[in-house]
């Protein structure tokens, strides 16, 4: 039977009312917690000095926490992750932690603790990049990576690239995100321009991926509208849509997960332009369906 | 209880509360707590079971959660049944908060795994719901920050909702 937590609440001290939630045992809050998002617990941390200190218990965190936590610790210098509590840790892991030379990112979402990676276009092998003519970088605060390839005109559109990443045990699901025209501040304001915007409802884009345990899929995308409905306006340009390319399972961390991945149109009978393209994101399938956003409350 | 033929009759155990209440409830469904479980199978119950910690009306809402969930005669629950269970449950639950935190600390002390969860998902609902200023009504907390340590505090986990 366990020992309450000290002075948790001012419960059963002759209020006469019965016992406050400070009276429940420690195993009992931290049960509760099992309920609750980080977000909440952090908000819960706020209501007493004990509740600080439950809130704030590795026990609590640890399990919030991906089995392979440490696996994320090591892609940041040892300085800034000794002696930190797991709540701490949490903390740390859930802003970008960078790595690959900072083309890649991987992150805890803040309300599931499940792992998140994004690819900037940097990180990816892009024909033509090099040829001014073809591709340009064009630094941005749209971006996450704050920087996005901008493509002029080509006939030979292809983008390939990989991650390993020891992925902890999920559904993901892959997408690129993209941008039709080039986009500028002006006086304060965004202005899209398409001057070079061509060739993409020709054909559509194939866009694939396969894992290192032999998962793959496939999907084409005609990134822009075939015909100009001028009444409803273009839907497909001027915004960053999300191009999801398909899942794939993983069911251990270890071996740690190599994903292949492209989107090409080479058919080179016509050239193609006018398109950003800012990054790879791999997250959590369900994730967006799940999201029980946190609000200071 | 001077018999003690094996017989076919659901045997019955008097369990008694912190203010002097006495129930008769079956002992399969007593057994729901591992605590109480505990104490059937060490013989160290004699004819009544103290239960120190409840009061009469706390142990005869726990009784009432021990007959529901007490293990059906005829084997396997069915999937109509666990359902009709879970119903049961979330009603069960629907109670006043003072019940409720009442009836955490029962199954805490009488080891009851499924009424601890099913309480502490309440209040974790509840704790959801509201503001903190409302919370520590609710739950009579006394707040013993100072207005400093609240904005540091408040300051501190901006992370989470970043």
């Amino acid at each position: 039977m366990g020992a309450a937590v000290s002075g948790l609440g001012d419960g059963a001290n002759g209020s006469g009312i019965g016992p406050g939630l400070g009276d429940i045992p420690e195993s009992c809050v931290a049960c509760v917690f099992m309920y609750l998002t980080p977000p909440e617990i952090c908000n819960l941390a706020r209501l007493n000095r004990a509740f600080r200190g439950a809130a704030s218990s590795d026990s609590v965190w640890e399990s919030k926490l991906p089995p392979n936590y440490q696996d994320l610790l090591d892609l940041l210098p040892a300085e800034r992750h000794q002696n930190l509590s797991k709540k701490d840790i949490f903390a740390l892991l859930s802003r970008p932690v960078p790595f690959d030379q900072g083309n890649k990112e991987a992150w805890l979402d803040r309300v599931t603790g499940r792992v998140c990676l994004a690819i900037s276009a940097r990180g990816m092998a892009i024909t033509g990049i090099d040829d001014r003519r073809y591709w340009n970088w064009i630094t941005t605060e749209e971006s996450r990576f704050n920087i996005v390839a901008y493509l002029q005109q080509i006939w030979w559109f292809e983008v390939d690239g990989l991650v390993k990443f020891p992925f902890p045990a999920d559904t993901y699901t892959l997408s690129f995100r993209l941008h039709l025209g080039r986009f500028s501040k002006r006086l304060g304001r965004r202005v899209c321009t398409f001057e070079h915007t061509h060739g993409w409802d020709i054909k559509p884009v194939r866009f694939e991926f396969s894992t290192s345990d032999g998962q793959q899929a496939s999907c084409e995308f005609c990134l822009d509208d075939t015909e100009h409905d001028d009444a409803n306006g273009n839907h497909k340009r001027g915004c960053w849509i999300d191009y999801k390319v398909g899942e794939f399972v993983v069911s251990d961390s270890e071996p740690v997960t190599e994903v292949r991945f492209s989107m090409k149109q080479i058919d080179c009978t016509h050239s193609k332009g006018g398109l950003c393209v800012d990054s790879l994101f791999i997250i959590p399938s369900d994730l967006k369906k799940h999201k029980r956003r946190g609000v200071l409350k | 209880m001077s018999s003690t033929l094996c017989c076919s009759f659901a045997k019955n155990v008097t369990l008694r509360s912190s203010d002097g209440q006495t129930f008769e409830v079956e002992e399969a469904a007593a057994q729901v707590s591992q605590t109480i479980k505990r104490m059937i199978e060490d013989g160290c119950t004699g004819s009544v079971i103290p239960v120190p910690n409840l009061t009469g009306p706390v142990l005869a809402l726990v009784i009432e959660y021990f007959k529901k969930h007490s293990p059906p005669s005829d084997g396997c629950p069915t999937a109509l049944l666990e359902m009709e269970i879970k119903d049961w449950d979330a009603k069960f639950v629907a109670v006043d908060n003072d019940t409720l935190l009442d009836l955490t600390l029962a199954a805490h002390y009488l080891e009851i795994q499924g009424l601890l969860d099913l309480t502490c998902h309440r209040v974790a609902d509840i704790l959801n719901d509201n503001s903190v200023e409302k919370i520590r009504e609710i739950f009579h907390i006394k707040n013993d920050f100072t207005p400093e340590e609240e904005a540091e505090e408040r300051s501190k986990i901006q992370w989470a909702f970043e």
